[in-house]
């Protein structure tokens, strides 16, 4: 187990050391990367400046807690970038014009390598002077964060993560039904449009459809929490639990995918 | 002139049979307005409880969701990025060719596939509209003119739009690599023109500055007539506005594709 481990972590170095040296080479691109990035980021930023300008408060989270939740909204999206979007984007293209065969005859685990393929290493730049702004926002607001706090965010963070990762990997396999899903990409960015605002502004059976079958709240709402409310244990367990059952349903959706896919023009 | 127009019409017609294909398109289209819509009244609900008024910047809830609901459909049927992407490859890779050596315009036959590509939404998108205005009478659309006023104002939107991102396009004839240029713009797009939210509710400063570029013109002025918010007696000096932003953007256009094709190679970049 710990072999495979390790084997899977020096592959993807692999990955990423091959990609940015190809990222290198085309820098408008990464230059450009990095500007779409800012004005997502700037554009999010001015709306929420208008929503506070009518309110001081969305639910329990007042003006500065929600500037937290954008910046790891922020940096949720562009971990997410970072490590699949690129990958996970072509897995359509993969499907419809046979290309996948390529990554099923390798020496590895097939779902690992079309998930992990590509990194886009400009995103680090990005992380970097968000990483910065959260430290500053942190510092700021005035709440107590504890490093207790400081962990768990990390821990639900990934969970997070993991959980956006699997139900957009779900929505990207359902090529091999529908023979040619390209507007997956665009269904997963309408759903993310959900984890986009505070969890706490939705009530009902929305607010428990977010924590459940399309859990979009615990992306970047409940790390939040964690990280300015402190330790909020059946939040974790619950997102350990959702990730966990998504990460199964990944595997469960394709093997089963695969199974379904004929090659070349399938 | 006929001949033309026959020629461009065949070609939206076949982008439109083959969009008739993926009807998943449409699917996800209507998706993406009805959480976008739900998602802003959620939002917006919650402000107008905890402020506890009943109008905002002339905006009651029922009024601002309808305009979210409008903004968000006008919004989709402007945005032309995956043409636009189609353009710039064309640029970068030497497909511009053979838009040279034959009798066809290269910014008229990209507009027709862009109205070719985006046909299933203007219909699904008009079945919801006859739809709400079943279900809300007078929430929209109180007198028939107004009608007649949003479609002009929304050809004028659609074609507005196209001539700005032809615009961008262009830059590819210097840069190479202009999709971020193409991204930026929608990503700020969504807030600028009033899609997600009515350009009322920005500061003055702000607002001073975005009605003097032609971004009003692409979502907030067709949505607020379809609304009533615009007294018809405005309707034709904002028209007259709008289609000198129409020549200038073309204009524009023209003179940057005809710089831009000297400095153009044939081969991939």
């Amino acid at each position: 187990m710990r072999v495979l481990v390790v084997r899977h972590i020096s592959l993807w170095w692999s990955f990423f050391t091959n990609t940015l040296t190809r990222d290198m080479e085309f820098k408008a691109n990464f230059i450009g990367s990095l500007i779409v990035d800012a004005v997502y980021y700037g554009a999010h930023y001015f709306f929420f400046n208008i929503i506070f300008s009518y309110v001081d408060t969305l639910g329990i989270f007042t003006s500065a807690d929600v500037r937290i939740f954008l910046v790891i909204t922020f940096i949720a999206d562009t971990v997410y970038m970072m490590f699949f979007s690129g990958n996970l984007f072509n897995l359509n293209k993969l499907i419809v014009s046979g290309d996948l065969d390529f990554a099923l005859i390798k020496p590895v685990n097939g779902q690992f390598i079309v998930s992990f393929r590509y990194v886009k290493s400009y995103a680090i730049v990005s992380l970097t002077i968000l990483g910065l702004l959260l430290s500053s926002l942190i510092s700021q607001n005035p709440h107590d964060i504890s490093i207790l706090n400081l962990i768990l965010f990390f821990f639900s963070f990934i969970l997070g993560q993991t959980i956006w990762y699997s139900l957009d990997f779900m929505i990207g396999c359902l090529t091999f039904w529908f023979k040619n899903f390209t507007v997956g990409g665009w269904l997963g960015h309408e759903l993310f449009k959900f984890a986009e605002r505070p969890d706490s502004i939705y009530t009902g059976i929305l607010r428990k459809s977010l924590f459940s079958i399309l859990p979009m709240a615990l992306i970047s709402s409940v790390p939040a929490r964690l990280l300015i409310y402190g330790p909020g244990w059946n939040f974790l367990y619950w997102q350990i639990f959702v990730s966990v059952i998504f990460l199964l349903l990944t595997r469960i959706v394709w093997k089963a995918g695969i199974k379904k896919y004929e090659s070349a023009s399938s | 002139m006929r001949v033309a127009f026959s020629k461009y019409f065949m070609v939206m017609r076949m982008t439109w049979i083959q969009a008739l294909e993926y009807k998943a398109n449409t699917i996800v289209g209507i998706f993406a307005v009805i959480s976008g819509v739900l998602i802003e009244y959620i939002l917006w609900d919650r402000i107008y409880e905890t402020r506890g008024v009943e109008i905002i910047n002339g905006f009651s809830l029922n009024q601002l969701i309808v305009y979210i609901f409008f903004g968000i459909m006008v919004g989709q049927l402007k945005s032309s990025w995956v043409t636009s992407f189609e353009m710039i490859e064309c640029i970068r890779s030497g497909g511009l060719n053979k838009y040279l050596i034959r009798p066809v315009s290269f910014f008229s036959y990209h507009f027709s596939l862009f109205i070719g590509y985006n046909s299933l939404f203007y219909f699904s998108y008009f079945a919801m509209i006859i739809l709400f205005q079943l279900i809300f009478p007078g929430w929209a659309f109180q007198t028939p003119i107004q009608a007649v006023a949003f479609i002009i104002f929304l050809s004028m939107a659609v074609y507005l739009s196209y001539s700005i991102y032809f615009l961008m396009i262009c830059c590819a004839f210097w840069f190479g690599e202009v999709r971020t240029l193409i991204l930026a713009f929608n990503l700020s797009n969504r807030i600028f023109t009033g899609s997600i939210i009515p350009l009322e509710f920005f500061q003055e400063s702000i607002l001073n500055i975005i009605f003097l570029t032609p971004l009003p013109y692409l979502v907030n002025i067709p949505v607020n007539i379809a609304l009533g918010n615009i007294s018809s007696l405005e309707w034709p000096q904002l028209f007259i506005n709008g289609l000198i932003w129409v020549v200038v953007m073309t204009f524009l256009g023209q003179i940057l594709y005809k710089i831009g094709i000297r400095k153009y190679e044939g081969f991939g970049g």
